[in-house]
């Protein structure tokens, strides 16, 4: 038992502070994005995440150039790119790919003028690793309480305005009927989406941060249609593939063929995809049985249209990072 | 869905805004850049003068040592603010490299853009010393900072004088007069490592990245930090949570009585540690992947961190800048 177990968490795993910061600000992030990827699904704007998370890679590469915490970079980009898109129009379904596109394709290129000044000009090394990849085993602990009042902000949020936030989801125009201000209400969630997004690309990249956004959010909304549920358990599956993440990383120190371990990055996103894969083929066999077309038995069928639309995208999203 | 529509002219002003800061920002760092390049280019020497490129500063200097007044020396890496680990070539360093008649590199996968450089524009005449090869070092060697290594100087100082007096048989004598001189300026540096090794034999230090380790070793010094977080560091790979474990307790538990940092190589893992060893009470001396400019020669500069390494191990002072 004792043996087993030291080989599934080889010994040191807890006693690491590096490990205690990285289990810490990785639960916290990883919460956070399962209540909003849930919710970025569901109003089917996973793709305006993702360039949210791309874009917000400039600002971790201009942080690094002025040598303040990428953190306030990806923070202080994603902001400036979420009202960007904002105003550009990202509420339009048509053209809403295009402007964000756009936006995401122009940020992209400053970040790599930025990322050739950082190794340029300055001692910094590994910026773009860093910022593009990530790694929650290199996070100072001076970063985490700003982590911790980001992540609750973003909480707050969704907390204070759930209800018409779900509401304007499921159809704008029935929102805006009952009188819920859409406009006001979307521009508030693509800023938080934006917190959520800095909050990730500092766990696991600006690349993959959309992975800890949609993946388990994704994976959540296959098991259950109820929106508090599937956060639960976007949260718990999350918080888990993170830990999980972790843990792999930490072991891979003893495999081959390095023997000084696998980046944690690619073992949370690994953690992630595989979940996704479960829930999925698991639901599919489940439908197959009962002899049910996929979607039909849902109750939100009717409102689901876009749910399915943006599913599929997600996976495209979510299994890109294995053939970069 | 989203029935409002955005008027056009505000979307048109966005974008011109935003068009004319890009284009701002791609001015001001264009007539910077100008600036830069015109400081730096070689120019492709008069006759009588042979024109050398060093690709880190520390051999450029040895050759303008050397070839004294009839060598121009231009160095392609001597910003010690940046990491020469990554850094990026661009089209006029092509064009420094390809006038140059004779060129020192270090090899060992530190300036592969040299020889990529060279192969895209061969000329019969041009001379390459590469300090690899004239140490008859493998491709599999694991530092690549060999100007650290006591031996590497004297020997490339030599092949240096060889090749210039084979550009100018003329001035052969003067050549070997500077060899000499060079070699014989070493010995202060010799003196000092010597010197930590009899009085402090087997200090243990920490270090973060392997740039000064060929120094340490010539010193008697214990280098603690397991090599595999060294090469991590260096190659800005994820370090593993096990080895920065075991170099924060060299930090805590004391083991370390200094901790070489490389200034030019740095991240918040090295931060963490420098902040680490701070709190601990521990020495800190800052080393360098190229010579710090102005003030030194190659020959002050490995002195000035010996003696640093030195002070630190002797009375514990700190100096994190050379």
């Amino acid at each position: 038992m004792g043996g087993f177990w030291s080989h599934v968490v080889e010994p040191g795993f807890f006693q690491s502070q590096t490990v205690q910061v990285a289990l810490l600000v990785g639960g916290v992030v990883a919460a956070v994005s399962g209540v909003v990827g849930v919710l970025t699904v569901l109003r089917g704007q996973s793709f305006a995440g993702h360039a949210l998370g791309d874009i917000s890679a400039t600002g971790g590469s201009g942080a690094f150039l002025l040598s303040i915490n990428p953190l306030f970079g990806f923070l202080g980009m994603g902001l400036a790119a979420a009202g960007c898109m904002e105003a550009i129009g990202v509420r339009r379904v048509r053209g809403r790919d295009v402007a964000t596109g756009i936006v995401l394709g122009a940020a992209l290129g400053v970040a790599a003028l930025f990322l050739y000044f950082d190794t340029t000009f300055h001692s910094t090394s590994g910026a773009a690793i860093t910022v593009l990849f990530g790694s929650l085993f290199v996070v100072s602990t001076s970063t985490v309480p700003a982590i911790v009042a980001c992540a609750a902000g973003a909480f707050a949020v969704v907390l204070l305005l759930y209800r018409p936030l779900l509401l304007s989801s499921i159809g704008e125009d029935v929102a805006a009927a009952r009188g819920v201000p859409v406009r006001v209400i979307g521009a508030l969630f693509i800023l938080t989406m934006a917190i959520t997004v800095a909050l990730s690309a500092i766990t696991i990249g600006a690349i993959l941060s959309t992975a800890l956004l949609i993946g388990p959010a994704a994976t959540a909304l296959r098991m259950t249609r109820r929106p508090v549920t599937a956060m639960v358990a976007a949260v718990a599956i999350g918080v888990a593939a993170t830990w999980v993440g972790c843990l792999l990383a930490y072991d891979s120190f003893y495999w081959p063929p390095v023997q000084h371990g696998w980046p944690v990055s690619f073992c949370i996103v690994a953690v992630i995809f595989v979940s996704y894969l479960v829930v999925d083929s698991a639901r599919w066999h489940r439908l197959r049985r009962a002899n049910v077309p996929a979607g039909s038995q849902d109750p939100a069928a009717a409102a689901a249209r876009p749910l399915h639309e943006s599913s599929t995208h997600d996976a495209e999203v979510l299994g890109s990072p294995r053939t970069d | 869905m989203g029935k409002r529509r955005v008027p056009r002219p505000w979307t048109a002003a966005v974008a011109a805004t935003s068009a004319a800061a890009v284009l701002g920002a791609f001015a001001a760092f264009g007539a910077f850049g100008a600036l830069a390049s015109s400081a730096g280019a070689a120019s492709s020497g008069k006759s009588g003068t042979i024109v050398a490129v060093g690709a880190e500063n520390e051999y450029a200097d040895v050759v303008s040592q050397i070839g004294g007044q009839y060598v121009r020396a231009t160095a392609i890496m001597s910003n010690p603010n940046t990491d020469p680990h990554t850094f990026e070539s661009s089209a006029s360093v092509s064009r420094v490299v390809s006038a140059a008649q004779l060129v020192v590199q270090n090899g060992v996968g530190y300036d592969t853009f040299m020889t990529k450089i060279e192969s895209a524009s061969p000329s019969s005449s041009r001379k390459v010393i590469d300090v690899q090869h004239l140490l008859g070092l493998p491709d599999s060697t694991p530092n690549p900072h060999l100007w650290y290594k006591p031996t590497t100087m004297p020997a490339v100082a030599k092949a240096v004088a060889r090749d210039l007096t084979a550009f100018q048989p003329d001035h052969a004598a003067y050549f070997q007069q500077n060899l000499q001189i060079f070699d014989a300026s070493l010995a202060p540096y010799y003196q000092e490592m010597a010197g930590i090794k009899a009085t402090f034999p087997d200090a243990a230090v920490a270090t973060t990245e392997p740039v000064a380790d060929y120094m340490l070793q010539a010193s008697g010094i214990d280098n603690m930090t397991p090599w595999a977080l060294q090469a991590d560091i260096m190659n800005t790979t994820d370090p593993s949570p096990q080895d920065v474990s075991i170099q924060d307790a060299l930090f805590t538990s004391k083991k370390v009585k200094v901790f070489v940092y490389n200034q030019q190589v740095t991240s918040s893992v090295t931060k963490a540690f420098y902040k680490l060893a701070q709190h601990e009470g521990i020495p800190v001396v800052g080393v360098y992947e190229t010579m710090p400019t102005p003030g030194y020669d190659y020959q002050s500069w490995m002195l000035a961190e010996a003696d640093a390494v030195y002070n630190a191990l002797a009375s514990g002072k700190s100096s994190p800048k050379l």
